[in-house]
């Protein structure tokens, strides 16, 4: 039986509108609203609690038309918006434009601030809103550093987190850690392993209590074959195995694509067993396991 | 076929087809205990590393095999070395010189790691000066290490602008005519190449390597 990721019992953000994927590039470059609108309702009907939005870089170039864009969206779906930009003029038109009343009272989403990128949190004195925090990086003695480690993922979210609620008031609940999810084809660092020890060990913290642990699946299988070694779909399945470890360890929040037919794996899986074993290894071995996913070796 | 180009025949056989441990334990037996001309094995670890690549371009191989075989030739290269002497050939000159770097405001290493390390086995002279690069380390790069290839390196969309930049930079500063510059990432297209004004875009390592190969070839 397939269900949707709410049937994994989380909260969905939808992420068709953005011009990465080609139809909704098409219908964003030939100013097709009522297609634009489709799209917002098809994935509102699959589940989604809120939309991701972005147009790209014609925000930028042509900025009446995100404003027409939101607007659009709102008229045809009552979900609150995640706005997908990381420069604070875009972040503040969308947070302009954006009509609290039509999303049921629900506050925006901006998606997305970083250590690095505190400044976009002046746009609060706007407006409240919710906040996604991508911990990919940290900053560190005033310079912006990737981050590699569970622990690293871990102290940035916190401190993010408890920042976010001491200055700003905001709730924990009002706060989204986005959670790196790498592509496992170039993963020989051993960052899932460090994601999914991140998301055990946020959950587990009592002064985190509330706070949304969420992360998109888009980059998982890339580069990857479509068929996996069992002849299922690979990428849906690396997907539902990262969901199927990550929902019971505290993640509780994803940017997919809301109709995929997600569903918990069950543990004779072969994409499961493997992508355990994968979790298992670092460097070129980690890659040996890798090429068992799509060959068997 | 003499014994030699069957052993030979063989080596490019298991390189090219991911078997390891006897690719490895071959060219260590030809290199070790043969005598065999190493920069005559290099040689063929090279023609096989061509399969793979043409493999990988043909959807038959991913990043897995390329790195994976980028590894046994840097294993044998490491055998084969040492044993090169004067006598057994010039040795062997580096294609071009490559300065590559993650643009400013971007911290992701992967893909410019893997990039840099098939330009590197592929027989390039390769400098990566890291991530988050600004502008001005990337000139004074360019005026030190005196590169025939800028590759630049970004996966999130705030890094076109940074690549635009750079590139600009490069021109402002009189050296934009003495090089190629080719750029990379996740979501790199020909609408972003032409955004930023770089020669090319790679969507792969292979990519990267067939178009610095190119650009060596015309020089």
């Amino acid at each position: 039986m397939t269900q949707t990721p709410a049937g994994f019992g989380i909260t969905l953000i939808g992420d068709r509108i953005n011009p990465g994927f080609k139809s909704t590039r098409e219908l964003l470059e030939c100013n097709d609203l009522a297609g634009i609108q489709a799209l917002a309702v098809r994935q509102a009907e699959a589940g989604a609690a809120s939309l991701d939005v972005t147009i790209g870089a014609r925000a930028q170039s042509d900025p009446q038309y995100l404003v027409i864009v939101i607007r659009a969206i709102q008229e045809a779906v009552p979900l609150p918006l995640c706005f997908d930009y990381p420069d604070a003029p875009t972040q503040e038109l969308c947070l302009r434009t954006y009509d609290q009343a039509r999303a049921g009272g629900q506050l925006p989403l901006v998606n997305s601030i970083t250590e690095d990128r505190w400044h976009l949190m002046e746009l609060y004195r706007l407006r409240p809103f919710r906040v996604v925090v991508m911990v990919s990086e940290r900053v560190e003695n005033g310079v912006a550093r990737a981050n590699k480690t569970a622990a690293d993922f871990a102290s940035t979210a916190k401190r993010a987190a408890l920042r976010l609620n001491r200055d700003y008031g905001i709730a924990l609940r009002d706060v989204f850690i986005d959670i790196s999810v790498s592509a496992v084809v170039a993963d020989t660092q051993g960052m899932h392993r460090a994601t999914l020890e991140a998301i055990h060990a946020l959950r587990a913290d009592a002064e985190l209590k509330g706070i949304h642990l969420m992360g998109g699946l888009t980059n998982i299988g890339q580069q990857l074959p479509a068929k996996a070694a069992d002849g299922s779909d690979l990428k849906l399945a690396l997907e539902n195995a990262f969901l199927t470890l990550a929902v019971p360890a505290g993640f509780d929040a994803v940017l997919c694509t809301p109709w995929r037919p997600y569903a918990p794996l069950p543990d004779d899986n072969y994409v499961l067993q493997v992508y355990r074993e994968f979790l298992e290894q670092s460097g070129t071995n980690a890659l040996r396991v890798v090429r068992k996913l799509y060959r068997r070796v | 076929m003499s014994e030699r180009a069957e052993q030979e025949k063989q080596l490019i056989e298991w390189l090219s087809d991911m078997r390891e441990d006897e690719a490895i334990a071959l060219a260590n037996r030809m290199l070790l205990e043969e005598k065999a001309n190493p920069l005559r094995v290099l040689e063929v670890c090279r023609m096989a590393m061509d399969i793979v690549g043409q493999r990988f371009s043909q959807g038959e191989y991913f990043l897995p095999e390329l790195v994976l075989a980028g590894e046994m030739l840097e294993k044998i290269g490491a055998v084969a070395k040492p044993l090169i002497r004067h006598s057994d050939g010039p040795a062997q000159r580096k294609l071009a010189r490559v300065l590559i770097g993650t643009v400013h405001g971007d911290l992701h290493d992967i893909g410019k790691n893997i990039v840099t390390f098939m330009l590197d086995i592929n027989g390039f002279e390769v400098k990566d000066i890291g991530v988050d690069v600004p502008v001005q380390t990337f000139l004074e790069e360019i005026s030190g290490f005196q590169p025939d290839v800028v590759g630049l390196s970004g996966f999130l969309t705030l890094a076109f602008d940074s690549m635009k930049e750079t590139i600009g930079a490069i021109e402002a500063a009189g050296a934009r005519e003495r090089l190629k510059i080719m750029i990379g990432g996740g979501q790199i297209d020909e609408t972003v190449r032409a955004y930023a004004g770089a020669d090319a875009f790679g969507r792969n390592a292979v990519d990267a390597v067939s178009l610095c190969k190119n650009w060596a070839a015309a020089a």
